[in-house]
């Protein structure tokens, strides 16, 4: 195994690969504290890519109700529960990530779903085991909060799928370092679909090949967003490109966002993959919970999220969320303004920090008349 | 109805085939010959061919490695009319694997030959870079196919739901070529040509490799074969052209491989002999 450095877990690791870090690397914030779990998402991917024979339990994207629901089943649980644990120091990770954890005969630590873990998706995530009479009557772990979780692959700069397949049949593109199956080379061997701890690589019975989320890549290269960050109706997404820490630009919304403001935090980073969706993590559940998830970075991000009304710069570049199809490579705040622009400058779009309110009364008293809502 | 009753059938042959076991257990792999080469694993022909066991060994070279051995051994026959060989493998096999689908894996087996038989032998672990090795390859979710199980969902998972195929729309005529290109854009293995499930002609594919990680699928396909379920396991038949090197008097090597399904054995997680001699016997 070879040593290369991972800036999430503020160290050096061990990887299968050497590293070989794209020319860019795609990468994404989701802002958890807008998401509906309307799933719209979920089908705009749906529709686009997986409504084949073989994919009809296939879910490049799915929304989770955290903290019971998971898509498959316990996918995070499983792999917490087999990694024991893990210590942070500060921001440094020292616990063991699933690369330097790998039993003999394998290249990481993993489990392997079952095809019931894939056939109820969302399924009583959000509803009441019983009756609940006079208040709350729940005696759970986790009693009155909950959050969606979206989630995508992660296009990972240390992709587990790539390191586990022994065919060399997952690729990490050098230009925009999407990671994708070559599905003229895969065997179906499953080994990626075990290896990855998000279970984002899925496998298709008919075609006998592993499937996963190619980041709608024929829409990045002409530079537009994925389909399911265009057809959120929440906005929570933004799609573009992250630099490394130390060459962090803060003109670049992603980087502003992971780098400059760090309110936005990898999921699992103690897994040791050093995801590229980066998640606002949602600001009324127990930090606790959140520290597992989403790393030591929280208490900050939270705090920061929560200050942004009195934060021009951040709140206006959160209103740049969903205000275009394409990808905004720099941002700027000019006033109450918000301008996306293309990798040259070239605005792409204006948002205003505040949307302008008209009020219009009820009553008409020009012509003395009650208006309705009708159209 | 008329298929049960083949099925039965071809279950009592090869029940009673397997339980008669040869009378000669050879060092190495025999081909007798004969005037043709029989397709059927319950053949009456193979019960008089010379029986050699191949003692199967985990895959634990290279990652991702078996740790726990499953199937011991494979009992392999083999006859020959001069251009094709035909080999029987058997082996034991308490559960029949042969539905694809996640965490579900295939039962298999393969035969592997030197690509040229001059010595020394390629690494018998898929050989190694400028000497190479053929392999015909069995599955028995291919065998499934080729035996009439249908290519739907719900053939492999009754009780799958599903609501809507864009290219099952009413508006597209059913076989045109729009519904068959848009059923393609949702199946982008088949569309390049790899074909590792769906429906099936042949149950069984060739293959070359020049070392772990590097099998791709030969030039042509020229094995064919069979597989059937036995009260114990699986006995099938797979026949190719004689190889290279195989003569009345010269010999060259074949090696086996086992997948359980049950055990999740897939790629190299596999239980493997080692070279074994592969020789000719009787009238040329």
């Amino acid at each position: 195994m070879a040593r290369v450095y991972n800036w999430q877990i503020g160290r050096e690791m061990s990887y299968w690969y050497p590293e070989s870090r794209p020319k860019r690397q795609f990468a994404a914030v989701f802002d958890t504290n807008k998401c509906i779990a309307c799933q719209t998402c979920t089908l705009a991917c749906k529709t686009t890519w997986t409504s084949g024979k073989g994919q009809e339990y296939m879910l490049w994207n799915n929304v989770e109700t955290k903290p019971y629901g998971s898509y498959p089943l316990a996918w995070d649980l499983e792999l917490l529960e087999v990694l024991n644990g893990g210590r942070w120091n500060g921001r440094t990770y020292e616990g063991e990530t699933i690369f330097e954890s790998a039993p003999a005969g394998a290249r990481v630590l993993s489990w392997r779903p079952a095809a019931e873990d894939y056939a109820y998706p969302n399924v009583g995530e959000d509803d009441c085991a019983g009756q609940v009479d006079g208040g709350a009557g729940f005696s759970l772990p986790h009693m009155a909060w909950f959050y969606y979780l979206a989630r995508i692959c992660n296009h990972c700069t240390y992709p587990a799928c790539l390191a586990s397949c022994p065919r060399g049949s997952i690729y990490k593109r050098p230009e925009d370092g999407i990671v994708l199956v070559d599905q003229g080379r895969c065997r179906g061997y499953q080994e990626c679909v075990k290896g990855c701890p998000y279970k984002k690589v899925y496998f298709n019975p008919m075609t006998g090949t592993s499937e996963k989320c190619i980041a709608c890549f024929p829409k990045v290269e002409t530079g537009l967003q994925p389909q399911c960050f265009v057809n959120c109706i929440g906005k929570i997404r933004m799609a573009g490109y992250i630099s490394r820490p130390e060459a962090a630009r803060p003109d670049n919304p992603i980087d502003y966002l992971v780098h400059v403001r760090k309110v936005a935090l990898p999921l699992y980073p103690q897994f040791g993959l050093e995801p590229n969706v980066y998640y606002i993590p949602p600001v009324h559940v127990p930090p606790a919970f959140l520290r597992q998830m989403f790393g030591p970075g929280v208490d900050d991000a939270i705090e920061t999220y929560r200050n942004a009304p009195n934060d021009p710069d951040l709140a206006g570049l959160l209103a740049l969320f969903g205000s275009s199809e394409s990808v905004m490579m720099r941002w700027a705040r000019r006033g109450d303004e918000i301008v996306g622009a293309d990798d040259r400058g070239t605005p792409l779009v204006r948002v205003l920090m505040r949307e302008p309110v008209h009020v219009r009364p009820a009553f008409d008293r020009l012509y003395q008349i009650t208006r309705t809502n009708c159209p | 109805m008329q298929r049960v009753i083949g099925a039965v059938l071809v279950l009592g042959i090869t029940a009673g085939a397997s339980c008669q076991r040869a009378a000669t257990v050879t060092p190495e792999v025999v081909a007798v010959r004969a005037a043709a080469v029989p397709e059927d694993p319950g053949d009456r022909a193979w019960q008089s061919v010379p029986e050699h066991v191949a003692r199967l060994l985990v895959q634990d070279v290279v990652e991702p490695r078996l740790l726990q051995p499953s199937t011991p051994e494979v009992r392999v026959r083999a006859i020959t009319d001069g251009s094709l060989i035909a080999f029987r493998l058997e082996w034991a096999d308490a559960e029949l694997n042969d539905r694809p689908g996640p965490g579900r894996f295939a039962d298999g087996c393969a035969v592997q030959l030197p690509q040229k038989s001059a010595a020394p032998a390629p690494d018998p672990q898929m050989g190694q870079a400028g000497h190479g090795v053929q392999i015909a390859f069995w599955r028995a979710d291919w065998q499934a196919s080729v035996d009439g199980r249908g290519d739907s969902i719900t053939d492999l998972y009754p009780n799958a739901s599903i609501d809507h195929y864009p290219f099952d729309a009413p508006s597209l005529e059913r076989g045109s070529e729009t519904q068959t290109k848009m059923a393609r854009r949702f199946a982008p293995a088949d569309a390049l040509g790899n074909r590792r499930g769906g429906l099936r002609s042949s149950a069984v594919e060739d293959l070359i490799a020049e070392g772990p990680g590097t099998l791709g699928p030969a030039p042509a396909s020229v094995s064919r074969g069979r597989g059937v379920r036995t009260p114990t396991g699986w006995l099938v038949v797979i026949v190719r052209p004689v190889p290279d090197g195989l003569s009345p008097t010269s010999r060259t090597q074949v090696a086996f491989a086992v997948w359980e399904g049950s055990a999740e054995e897939a790629g190299s997680r596999k239980m493997r002999s080692g070279w074994a001699g592969l020789a000719m016997r009787g009238p040329s």
